[in-house]
């Protein structure tokens, strides 16, 4: 599988000013028909950031700030009567909608999940490129996009059938029995933040393993060679040529792992145990994220005659895709800032 | 190609300790990679053990059949397929070979701004605009468009970036002989980038077979084999199936459920053994082609 | 190239109407087995028959009732072969967004229709066709016959009540032997009728839920630090019996895999005081209970009705329809599916209720139904 690299990271100017030359009729034809479809997405993300917008507006001007500072995400009472009016907007009585909990959720299971995720895949990557022969290397080429490719649904099914009775059973009463703040509590059944956290994290390695092993096959084999010439053990070599090559590459990819584990609704709707409105007061306990919450709720919003909870989910919605945006942007500055030992000797040669 | 000259004899036993402790975590996350994939594919398979037979084939959902279910999510395969494919690599091409200055930086900044969105925020805005408002109702084209969106911006940055990876002298090589833009392109370029872009065309689409969020709001589902109806017309898929499992009695639903997982992990190794296909094709001919 | 086609049919086709099925022949129908303008129960002219083309009836919602819908698809095709009937299930509260956004024909629903629901669709209704029940399964091996009261349970889904030895539960429960094990609530996660019933059951036996949580197809439960969540009624089955301790709201549908599972049936007190499970008996006292005063849009809770026998969590199963239907066939077959499931010869037939431990509506209730059912119009 090839790399998803950031293209920014693979300088084309030189080869581009080679073909700035005129371009023929058929080249315009062409250009023009490619150029419709570099605009679709464009024009595809407008319409939608447009009905996000216009499906939140009633929420965001019903909630105020109150969402980002209350927990609690109470669809009120829709077989009572009465109706809550604020600024003009109706809304169920004792309706209340707050993101903070969802927030929590959505942060710690994707962090956890990351930490979990980065050294493994990284460590299995060097691994696969570095000991393995060709054949196997190939082998479990498809294996890890085997895994990218399983269904979410199933990764949550086996998450509450599986790993988590077997994990709840024993590797999180040997966590809890060290009796560190957090980490201690009833284990349950297996539904819960831990087993939400390890799941994601299963999810997150195919990619970001993939993409590390390219980056892997990609270091330059002067640098190796030099390494060695040095006398350094091979796992040393890695240390100090490997990881430092590689270092920008591996958090574009954590990056990736990252979006895709904040975005992760069904798997995490299965497994976490869909407490709205609370901290899990243990790793243990369960949970909510963004994007689960709007999953779960959505029917039953629909049924809202106020219109006002579809409103506060798109509001939900709005803020998961921020968070993603800014997330995602703000970790390529944190990689661009550490691409200094990322020499093109050896690419495109 | 791995380098690994032995490890010299004087070399201090510390460091020998720690590359062998090195090479042991590199086992343990190895294995713990290896370990959850054999344990999905294992449980899977086990439970759909008892409904494996012709009937899954012949048989449609209201009888303990999928066929409904397989065609359409071949159906939706094949359309996603048509559709991101078609504007994926068209705009992935665009953005590497004709782009300049500014249109290319925003164009590029607003396909990766829409590979960040959550596909239940995808699903949810399909629904509320396509389903509802347009009144398309539960629709193939619904579904279809929600899955491209979610993946075309994949498929443009596999694509561009497989066109960047490429030797210069292949540019440098047809710029010499005076080839217009679009021969280069499709003479070249374009068979030469072709197992990379092939390969995450491929990624992308076994990414679709597994997807549930977006369709639960767009698709619907429903016991008749799927039809070319684009709009008004509900669509079954295998994914579905699994999910809904948990509402469905009997033990025999949850086998047949089982089955339809297995059966979505089988579509996903045959899409990635035909891109390695592909990919081993065209290595052969661009190694025939690079001087 | 494809975009423009895509582009082309896009523009075409918005607000297309939802036409019958478009692989059919003008069909010489059988002989229907109903004249195809009389009703079948001789009180109310519902206008049922055959279409004159082969028309799909396409449902969503209840899990409860998504069995016995599966069970009438054959039967409903060999009467009326004009008419399939295409069910799936998704929770109550799906049924009934769907069915008012449009997107199937009607939906299946635990619940019955809000107030609110009702003045912002006109035209809509909730239609009972049979009555069904609700269980409270536990995990407790050896233990049958439980006795279990609704401010007990409210008291355990808040978490106030956390040990199956509690004194609440042995004081209910003499001579029975419970172990000092922790409860473990299932819920369901899916907006569902048969949280909106059991949570009807919570609210009228304990004011702390009743002015709290209240009752809905989804509502804000209390935080309990050990609850599960499930999806669907076979889901809750699954959970309970992977979980010792457990205590779960069931629907009577799936009573039968619950008690094949190794679950026990609690005892639950009724308004008379009286201990009472779900059967045939204790149902039909308690709709007859409520039957005599049903509001005439038969918005109805049916829950912890008097009697001495009556079962307190007890409820309508709804179809959610609306009166006005975009065609005349589409309109024909819903109302000739209604029909059909409710009378004492095709869906309401005993033997067919009892697979799935439905009751038929009462004789006074029947009418209700059919005058809504002849409402459908298109």
């Amino acid at each position: 599988m090839t790399a998803v690299l950031d293209p920014h990271l693979i300088p084309l100017r030189s080869a581009r000013r080679i073909q700035l030359s005129e371009l023929t009729k058929r080249d315009r034809v062409v250009r023009g028909f490619l150029l419709v479809a570099a605009i679709i997405p464009t024009a595809a993300l407008a319409f939608l950031a447009y009905q996000m917008l216009k499906s939140a507006y009633p929420a965001i001007v019903f909630n105020g700030w109150h969402f980002f500072t209350s927990k609690s995400f109470d669809l009120g009472n829709q077989y009572g009567s009465g109706v809550e009016v604020h600024d003009g907007y109706k809304a169920p009585a004792g309706a209340h909608y707050g993101i903070l909990s969802l927030l929590f959720g959505t942060l710690v299971s994707s962090l956890i999940a990351l930490l979990l995720a980065v050294p493994v895949s990284v460590a299995g990557a060097i691994l696969l490129v570095e000991k393995l022969p060709r054949f196997l290397q190939s082998t479990l080429g498809v294996f890890l996009e085997l895994l990218a490719g399983i269904p979410s649904v199933i990764y949550g099914l086996w998450g509450v059938y599986t790993l988590g009775p077997l994990f709840s059973r024993t590797v999180y009463k040997w966590i809890a029995a060290l009796h560190i703040p957090w980490l201690r509590g009833p284990t349950g059944a297996g539904e819960g933040l831990l087993s939400a956290s390890i799941v994601l994290a299963i999810m997150i390695i195919p990619i970001i393993a993939s993409i590390t092993r390219e980056l892997v096959r990609g270091v330059p084999a002067i640098s190796k060679e030099g390494a060695v010439a040095l006398g350094l053990t091979p796992s040393e070599t890695v240390r100090t040529v490997t990881l430092p090559y590689i270092r920008s590459g591996v958090i574009a990819a954590a990056i990736l792992g990252w979006a895709r584990a904040l975005g992760e609704t069904i798997a995490v709707l299965i497994i976490s145990g869909n407490a709205l409105g609370v901290y899990p007061k243990s790793i243990f306990d369960a949970f909510t994220t963004m994007a689960a919450t709007i999953a779960a709720l959505l029917d039953s919003a629909l049924t809202d005659t106020t219109h006002m909870a579809t409103a506060a989910l798109a509001e939900v919605g709005l803020v998961l895709l921020a968070f993603t945006l800014i997330t995602n942007f703000a970790g390529r500055l944190v990689a661009r800032r550490f691409s200094d030992a990322g020499l093109p000797v050896g690419r495109g040669v | 190609m791995a380098m690994q000259p032995a490890v010299n004899a004087r070399v201090s036993r510390r460091r020998r300790l720690k590359d062998w402790a090195f090479w042991a975590a590199g086992g343990v996350a190895f294995i713990l990679i290896v370990a959850p994939a054999i344990s999905i594919i294992v449980s899977v398979v086990h439970q759909a053990l008892p409904a494996l037979g012709w009937s899954l084939f012949t048989q449609r959902t209201n009888g303990i059949g999928l066929q409904n279910a397989i065609l359409g999510s071949l159906l939706l395969l094949a359309g996603v397929a048509i559709i991101a494919g078609s504007i994926g690599i068209s705009a992935g091409v665009y953005l590497a070979e004709f782009a300049t200055g500014r249109s290319e930086k925003v164009l590029r900044f607003f396909s990766e701004v829409l590979a960040g969105m959550p596909s239940i925020v995808i699903g949810y805005i399909a629904y509320v605009s396509l389903v509802v408002s347009f009144k398309w109702g539960y629709s193939l084209l619904a579904a279809l468009i929600a899955l491209s969106v979610l993946i075309t911006p994949y498929i443009i940055k596999t694509t561009e970036v497989a066109l960047r990876q490429l030797p210069t002298t292949l540019r440098e090589g047809a710029a010499g002989l005076g080839m217009s833009r679009t021969s280069t392109l499709g003479r070249v370029l374009i068979p030469a980038a072709l197992p990379a872009i092939m390969s995450g065309f491929t990624v992308a689409l076994a990414i679709s077979t597994g997807e549930l969020a977006p369709l639960l709001f767009t698709a619907g589902f429903t016991d008749q084999n799927p039809n070319l109806k684009f709009f008004h017309q509900q669509v079954p898929y295998l994914t579905n199936v699994i999910y809904t499992d948990l509402s469905l009695p009997g033990k025999r639903a949850h086998a047949t459920a089982a089955a339809a997982g297995m059966l979505s992990l089988v579509i996903l190794i045959i899409l990635i053994i035909i891109a390695r296909i592909i990919a081993g094709f065209s290595r052969r001919r661009t190694a025939r082609m690079t001087v | 190239m494809i975009l423009a086609a895509v582009a082309a049919l896009a523009l075409a086709a918005c607000g297309s109407s939802n036409k019958s099925s478009s692989s059919t022949t003008t069909a010489t129908t059988a002989p229907s087995s109903s004249p195809t303008s009389s009703s079948t129960n001789g009180t109310v002219n519902m206008n049922i028959g055959n279409p004159s083309s082969s028309t799909t009836v396409t449902e969503a919602g209840s899990s409860l009732l998504y069995p016995y819908l599966q069970l009438l698809v054959s039967p409903l095709h060999s009467a009326y072969s004009n008419v399939t009937l295409a069910p799936a299930a998704g929770g109550s509260g799906k049924g009934i967004s769907d069915t008012i956004a449009g997107t199937v024909n009607v939906g299946g629903s635990d619940a019955y229709l809000s107030n609110s629901e009702f003045a912002a669709n006109p035209g809509l209704m909730n239609v009972p066709i049979a009555v069904s029940s609700q269980a409270v399964n536990y995990n407790l091996p050896g233990i049958t016959n439980l006795k279990l009261t609704g401010n007990v349970l409210a008291e355990i889904y808040q978490g106030k009540i956390t040990k199956w030895n509690d004194s609440a539960i042995t004081a209910l429960n003499p001579g029975v032997n419970l172990p000092d094990k922790t409860i473990v609530p299932v819920r369901r996660v899916d907006s569902s009728g048969d949280t909106f019933i059991f949570t009807s059951f919570l609210s009228a036996t304990n004011a702390t839920w009743s002015s709290g949580p209240a009752f809905g197809t989804t509502v804000t439960w209390p935080a309990v630090s050990s609850e599960v969540t499930a999806s669907g009624n076979p889901g809750m089955v699954q959970t309970c019996h992977a979980t010792p301790g457990c205590i779960a709201y069931i629907g009577i549908s799936a009573e039968s895999s619950a008690l094949s599972a190794g679950l026990g049936e609690a005892e639950l007190q009724n308004k008379a005081g009286n201990y009472v499970q779900p059967n045939q008996t204790t149902v039909e006292s308690a709709v007859n209970a409520g039957a005599t005063s049903l509001p005439s849009n038969l918005a109805a809770p049916l829950i912890y009705e008097p009697g001495a026998q009556s079962y307190p969590i007890v409820n309508f199963e709804y179809i959610i329809v609306k009166s006005s239907q975009p065609s005349s066939n589409l309109a024909m077959a819903i109302r000739t599916f209604l029909a059909f499931s409710i009378s004492p010869t095709g869906g309401s037939a005993p033997a067919f209720l009892a697979k799935n431990q439905f009751v038929a509506l009462p004789q006074s209730v029947v009418p209700l139904s059919e005058s809504a059912i002849a409402k459908i119009s298109g």
